[in-house]
């Protein structure tokens, strides 16, 4: 049974700052995901299902809306009036002066708000433990208002900065870690509706524009009007049709 | 081609069946198979159970021991070296043919590869490939 990609990363006690750095998905597209506003694309979901160690069928492509946050302080129903004050205790002592009332305290952060800080924070490749120092307390105690105002700050650092880009990435890229080379040519071809000639294991030939693809499988339409869905398993090679054999 | 794409392609041939009731029938520890299916470096030294993998199959236990020294990163190196270079990459297939070329990328499942006759990118899948030129280098980098 599918699940909702947000039930399966509370699964895996992820976060979703977390789950982005390894699926690779920015993490607006992830909450948009989570919230059910975005169906997940099949590139998507390879990707998530890679990151949470799951099928991608395991994954419910259209995420149902979580449910709605409870009402604010105005919009709640009136509180039953509360019971009046004993009388019997005589105020003995002088009243003090009036003190000020402490300015409202803003409500904590918001997950998204922190894992926007530790994104925009990793571009200048400053880890939690750097920025919590330089904020000087836990990103968990962190108010919204402070963590406004600390998105703000890195922002306009972004803006001016402009960081290192992912050239500089720490992590050795490793290509046979990913298909990612295979399955850009196939949306490539499969935008330009080029068709593609592929050879089988066994000798076998198919001939037609890709109509979809997962890695696993490629599905051409063929010239007669059928799908054919090819295993990559059973795959040769493949390339432009009407190319030099 | 790897020991482990090997294993998967005479698996596929033999019904796909699943790897824990193989392990079972050939008396194999619980996922022997699946490690060497899904191991990029070179696996199978035991050639006594590779034996046995290889009757279970019902295939000569010499070919098994050719695709071990044939594992994924032995190819990933001669691909990558390949590319780096700008060197002419050759490539025996399952099906029979020899394809030659430089290679354009490489990644986990495929490669793209310019054909040195001219004609289009060809994409070709890595478990279709059978054989290369094996440097002793390369193997003995790699392991």
């Amino acid at each position: 049974m599918p699940e909702d990609v947000r039930t399966l990363r509370k699964k895996k006690r992820l976060s979703i700052n977390q789950l982005a750095s390894r699926s690779g998905i920015s993490i607006a597209t992830l909450i948009q995901y989570e919230k059910g506003e975005l169906e997940i694309s099949p590139s998507d979901l390879r990707r998530l299902a890679k990151a949470l160690y799951v099928d991608e069928w395991d994954i419910n492509p259209y995420s149902t809306p979580p449910p709605p946050a409870p009402p604010r302080r105005e919009e709640q129903p009136a509180r039953p009036p509360r019971p009046p004050r004993p009388k019997e205790q005589p105020k003995e002592q002088p009243k003090e002066p009036k003190q000020k009332k402490a300015p409202r305290q803003s409500p904590p952060a918001r997950d998204s708000q922190i894992a926007h800080l530790l994104t925009l924070a990793a571009r200048f490749d400053i880890d939690q433990a750097a920025l919590q120092t330089e904020i000087g307390k836990p990103l968990s105690e962190l108010t919204q208002k402070e963590a406004r105002h600390w998105n703000g700050l890195f922002m306009r650092r972004v803006a001016e900065e402009k960081p290192p880009r992912a050239t500089d990435r720490r992590r050795a890229y490793l290509p046979e870690g990913v298909d990612g080379f295979e399955l850009a040519y196939l949306q490539e071809q499969q935008e330009a509706a080029a068709s593609l000639h592929f050879t089988l294991f066994d000798g076998q030939t198919f001939e037609g524009p890709v109509v979809g693809f997962s890695p696993y499988q490629i599905t051409i339409h063929e010239p007669g009007g059928d799908e054919v869905t090819l295993n990559k398993l059973a795959i040769a090679y493949y390339r432009k049709a009407g190319g030099a054999k | 081609m790897s020991l482990g794409d090997e294993l998967r392609y005479l698996r596929a041939f033999h019904g796909g069946g699943n790897l824990q009731e193989i392990e079972d029938e050939i008396g194999l520890e619980p996922g022997t198979l699946r490690y060497m299916e899904q191991r990029y470096r070179r696996v199978g030294e035991d050639d006594e159970l590779l034996a046995r993998i290889a009757a279970y199959y019902g295939v000569p236990v010499e070919r098994l021991q050719f695709h071990r020294e044939r594992y994924r990163k032995a190819l990933s190196t001669y691909l990558h070296r390949a590319q780096e270079s700008g060197a002419m990459v050759r490539c025996e297939l399952r099906t029979g043919e020899t394809l030659s070329g430089k290679v354009r990328w490489w990644d986990l499942g495929a490669f793209g590869l310019d054909p040195d006759e001219g004609g289009p990118l060809t994409i070709v899948q890595r478990h279709s490939v059978l054989d290369w030129p094996l440097d002793e280098d390369h193997v003995a980098n790699d392991q």
